[in-house]
């Protein structure tokens, strides 16, 4: 076991709690010295409440003397990204609009994580509305990668990545509707489920587009996301378009070998592109998993240009419409480069959304039958490591649009087909970076990702470094 | 699809209640222009009797499987 709690994986210092080898004050403790360390570098953080938090891992203490054991997560402390409405707590969604918005409801994955024994330790960083994908933002600045604290940590989850990686909190929930769950687990090193579309409720998470929008963890491990996604997913009577069904054991899953899987590689888009250095991770993983037992296969995909365009179309049109109030009454509160943003919007006809909302149907079909012989895709989550924050200020760099449209093109089109992607950490760039990859899955199996990602890493070691504090 | 030009995308911009100056107009007609673009191969050719909820039926088949 790790001398400090803080380092150990979220499965790990469940375990521990519960088998009382540590209290939940010693990890809350670990986590916030790590927090007092960290934060003033990398602002990963919007609000730290340390002595509730501490108050509340006492309370579990003493609940667990007494034999009462909450859940999985008894006495874990978490921190999520500051778009989870937490009844009585303020959520500012990374904006200067909803500074002082204090939540009336608590989102329901927010809610079964608290059912399950976890406490809080504050919110995370932002990108304003989760509507960007570098970490930048214009009212509260930029968080900062702990592997380089020049460089961005990819967004709109940006706190969370940042945490996560640098050890301040055991997982973060992020929220995914373009790449932003996946593009900080790249860009900082850490594991990140982009759930399918309707596995988790999004009842009292703050919206971006309704189609496309989707909550999931940023953690250590595949495991650990196993274990948080096997917590919160489900039917919902607050969120309608979440799905009733069984549900694997995604923890179980977790567990199973890679031996005997088929795993995909793109002919093109994917491979298209690349910095030199993701190209070399790509086949470094390949061969790991072919060492694994896995059979990899080349797939001829769909055009992803199209995908790409479609969903750039719903996520435009549906963005603007829930902002279009605020729009009006308050465009000076808003960060420029979100504005502008929220302003494309305007320009797509109803027919032009319908048309991308009316194709989603036949382009899945096209992708399912594509992939039909394998169990997921491998691919980059972007096609370079983090750039600097200056590079890709968009204010402040004339190149900054081109380059931010090249990091969300290998997302963008998972999220418009709806389908469960897992980052995993994969490498480093030779200064250092960490380089995730994407594991892409079939609707719901996010159970097969969680699978192939945890075996990739019992036989690596990329998802255990450490940023250091120098 | 054609992508809206500037004048065109200011009209819409006034009729959605969220005025923009021709500056910010001629800059979103540059911004979504690619979107317009990729999306062309698709535009008109989608059959008569599909609708959005397809995406979900598609979801279910295949999560049955």
């Amino acid at each position: 076991m790790s001398a400090e709690p803080a380092l150990m994986s979220l499965t790990s210092v469940a375990q521990a709690i519960a088998q009382k080898r540590f209290s939940s004050r010693e990890a809350t403790q670990s986590c916030l010295d790590r927090i007092a360390q960290w934060q003033p570098r990398l602002n990963a953080f919007m609000a730290l409440e340390a002595e509730a938090a501490l108050a509340a891992a006492d309370a579990a203490d003493a609940e667990l003397a007494k034999g009462n054991n909450r859940g999985a997560l008894h006495g874990v402390p978490l921190a999520h990204k500051d778009m989870y409405y937490d009844v009585g707590k303020v959520v500012t969604c990374g904006s200067r609009i909803r500074r002082d918005f204090v939540a009336t409801t608590t989102s329901t994955a927010l809610q079964l994580l608290k059912d399950a024994g976890t406490i809080r330790l504050g919110s995370l960083q932002m990108a304003e509305f989760a509507y960007g994908p570098t970490g930048h933002n214009t009212h509260y600045g930029p968080v900062h990668n702990p592997w380089h604290i020049d460089h961005v940590t990819g967004g709109s989850s940006s706190g969370s990545g940042a945490a996560v990686a640098a050890r301040l909190t055991f997982a973060a929930l992020g929220s995914d509707t373009g790449g932003s769950i996946r593009m900080p687990a790249h860009f900082c090193g850490v594991t990140g489920l982009k759930t399918t579309v309707g596995l988790i409720s999004r009842a009292g998470a703050m919206p971006l587009s309704q189609s496309l929008d989707t909550v999931g963890p940023l953690a250590r491990t595949a495991q650990d996301c196993a274990l948080l996604l096997g917590l919160m997913a489900g039917a919902d009577p607050y969120d309608p378009t979440a799905v009733a069904g069984p549900l694997p054991d995604y923890t179980a899953a977790a567990q199973e070998p890679m031996k005997g899987l088929t795993i995909g590689i793109p002919t093109a888009f994917y491979v298209d592109d690349l910095d030199p250095e993701v190209a070399r991770i790509i086949d470094e993983t390949v061969a790991v998993l072919k060492h694994e037992g896995a059979r990899v296969v080349q797939v001829e995909l769909p055009d992803q240009r199209q995908l790409t365009a479609a969903c750039q179309l719903v996520l435009a049109v549906e963005a603007a419409a829930f902002h279009k109030r605020w729009m009006i009454e308050r465009p000076q509160d808003y960060g420029p480069q979100v504005l502008m943003r929220l302003q494309n919007g305007l320009a797509i006809p109803g027919v032009s959304y319908l048309e991308a909302m009316r194709w989603r149907g036949p382009a899945l079909t096209a992708h399912l039958a594509a992939v039909a012989g394998v169990d997921a895709v491998i691919a980059p989550v972007a096609p370079v490591a983090a750039p600097t924050i200056v590079e890709s200020d968009v204010g402040n760099s004339p190149d900054a649009e081109a380059l931010i449209q090249r990091l969300t093109r290998f997302t963008r089109p998972i999220n418009y087909l709806g389908l469960p992607s897992l980052a995993i950490p994969a490498g480093f760039t030779r200064s250092g970076l960490p380089i995730g990859l994407q594991l892409i899955g079939r609707s719901f199996d996010d159970a097969m990702l969680l699978r192939i990602g945890a075996a990739f890493q019992r036989a690596t070691d990329f998802h255990d470094r450490v940023p250091k504090f120098a | 699809m054609t992508r809206p030009t500037a004048k065109e995308i200011k009209a819409m911009a006034d009729v959605a209640g969220v005025p923009v100056s021709a500056d910010v107009a001629a800059r979103i007609a540059n911004s979504i222009g690619p979107a317009f673009e990729g999306f062309a191969p698709i535009a008109g050719t989608l059959s008569f009797d599909l609708e959005p909820a397809t995406f979900v039926v598609v979801q279910a088949a295949e999560a049955a499987k």
